[in-house]
């Protein structure tokens, strides 16, 4: 029986159906779960992924109240129980707001950084991106099944994305190894020039210490097919429809939670 | 020198509304919540007369005199206020430290824009210090990237 992801939806949640299909393409069965839900139903997952959007309408702080909303009691208890937990550009916000990473020291009552708006004109950006490993594989659930450094394309469609903490707080993802994913060209290249949104450390993606939290700005499930896709293999499948269907690079990171997954059964 | 130009909505704030009832579930009963959009200007003396004032008013993205009231005031927190701004992080956007709204106005040196959230207690009351500080730690500010003043 295959596991079953939830799809965490908030009021103002707009990237949960994508999300479902990158889940589903990857094997998983993903089910869409409401903020109205009853708690112990939302509670029956064996991984959940905070999608994309402006949840309650990014009141306060991006990610802010859903951070505090009931349905995060699920997602709470699934992070400290090792299950994997994927929060997606506002779903990434929504897990630094609610201190589930990068959770130093194990605090996970308070945030410790913030996706805050892009520099240097604090304005939103839509545009392909390049993501790569910046950790060894087996740290993180979602890429122990990656080559080292391997990279993927994403969209990136965020007004606050810039990774924000105080210098002790960034000295220290970098030194414990919480810094997943780093912003690279289009061929692994960490480059200043790559990073969309002015974020720290070049950071794309966050863990927490057990790896099984990952926080990632960027959209891989806007990049799992090729006709999303903005590069030589989209423009190489123009009129080719099987190849325009084919999966691309994002739905790797869908897989490489199905392949954890499976790994627990 | 300093002047300090707030802008509140006149109509249902949503914002503050959901602000309130996240606190009240934080452990806040009773808590009520309004919220403006504070502009600190630091001025020369050609912007110490009331142009600025007339300045601000004329710039729509901020002011809308349909859904808006604008006024001076104080430059420090109210009983019950807690003012959140951005801390300036190297590489954080910087545009709005002498323009606003894509402007510059006559005068002004420089400008940092806060959120005032004014908090009250369920007699109507400024709320104490310890509910406003609990607001701020809890919701209000983040510290990763944000300061909390009070009064």
């Amino acid at each position: 029986m295959s596991k079953r992801v939830g799809i965490v939806v908030f009021p103002g949640t707009n990237s949960e159906e994508e999300t479902q299909r990158a889940c589903v393409a990857a094997g998983l069965q993903a089910d869409l779960v409401h903020w109205s839900w009853d708690l112990a139903r939302a509670s029956a997952f064996d991984a959940y992924v905070v999608p994309g959007g402006f949840a309650y309408e990014d009141r306060v702080r991006a990610g802010a109240i859903a951070a505090h909303d009931r349905l995060m009691q699920p997602v709470r208890e699934a992070a400290a129980a090792g299950k994997p937990v994927l929060g997606i550009c506002n779903g990434a916000q929504v897990l630094l707001e609610a201190g589930l990473v990068p959770a130093l020291d194990g605090h996970t009552d308070r945030p410790q950084a913030a996706f805050a708006r892009n520099a240097p004109l604090g304005k939103y950006r839509s545009t392909h991106v390049w993501i790569k490993l910046a950790l060894p594989p087996a740290n993180c659930v979602f890429t122990a099944s990656f080559e080292a450094h391997a990279f993927l394309p994403a969209w990136a469609s965020h007004g606050e994305g810039r990774l924000a903490a105080t210098d002790a707080v960034l000295e220290r993802i970098g030194r414990e190894s919480r810094l997943a994913f780093v912003y690279c060209d289009a061929n692994g290249n960490a480059l200043p020039e790559a990073i969309p949104n002015g974020s720290a450390l070049g950071a794309a993606g966050l863990i927490n210490e057990r790896g099984n939290v990952l926080a990632l700005m960027p959209h891989p499930e806007r990049d799992a097919w090729t006709f999303m896709h903005s590069g030589p293999a989209r423009e190489a499948a123009r009129g080719d429809t099987p190849a325009m269907l084919a999966p691309s690079g994002g739905i790797e990171l869908f897989r490489g939670l199905a392949r954890a997954l499976e790994g627990e059964s | 020198m300093i002047r300090c130009i707030e802008i509140a909505l006149t109509i249902p704030d949503n914002e503050a509304e959901t602000a309130a009832s996240t606190l009240r579930r934080l452990g806040l009963p009773g808590i009520g919540v309004s919220r403006a959009d504070l502009y600190r200007f630091d001025v020369g003396p050609e912007g110490e007369g009331p142009a600025l004032l007339d300045a601000v008013r004329r710039i729509e993205p901020l002011f809308n005199p349909n859904k808006h009231v604008l006024r001076e005031r104080a430059a420090a927190p109210e009983a019950g206020e807690v003012w959140v701004h951005e801390i300036a992080h190297e590489g954080a956007p910087r545009e709005g430290q002498v323009r606003i709204a894509g402007r510059t106005l006559p005068g002004v040196r420089g400008i940092e824009r806060f959120t005032v959230w004014r908090l009250d207690d369920e007699s109507g009351a400024p709320a104490s210090g310890e509910a406003v500080a609990k607001a701020a730690e809890t919701l209000l500010c983040n510290p990763a990237f944000q300061v909390a003043t009070t009064s």
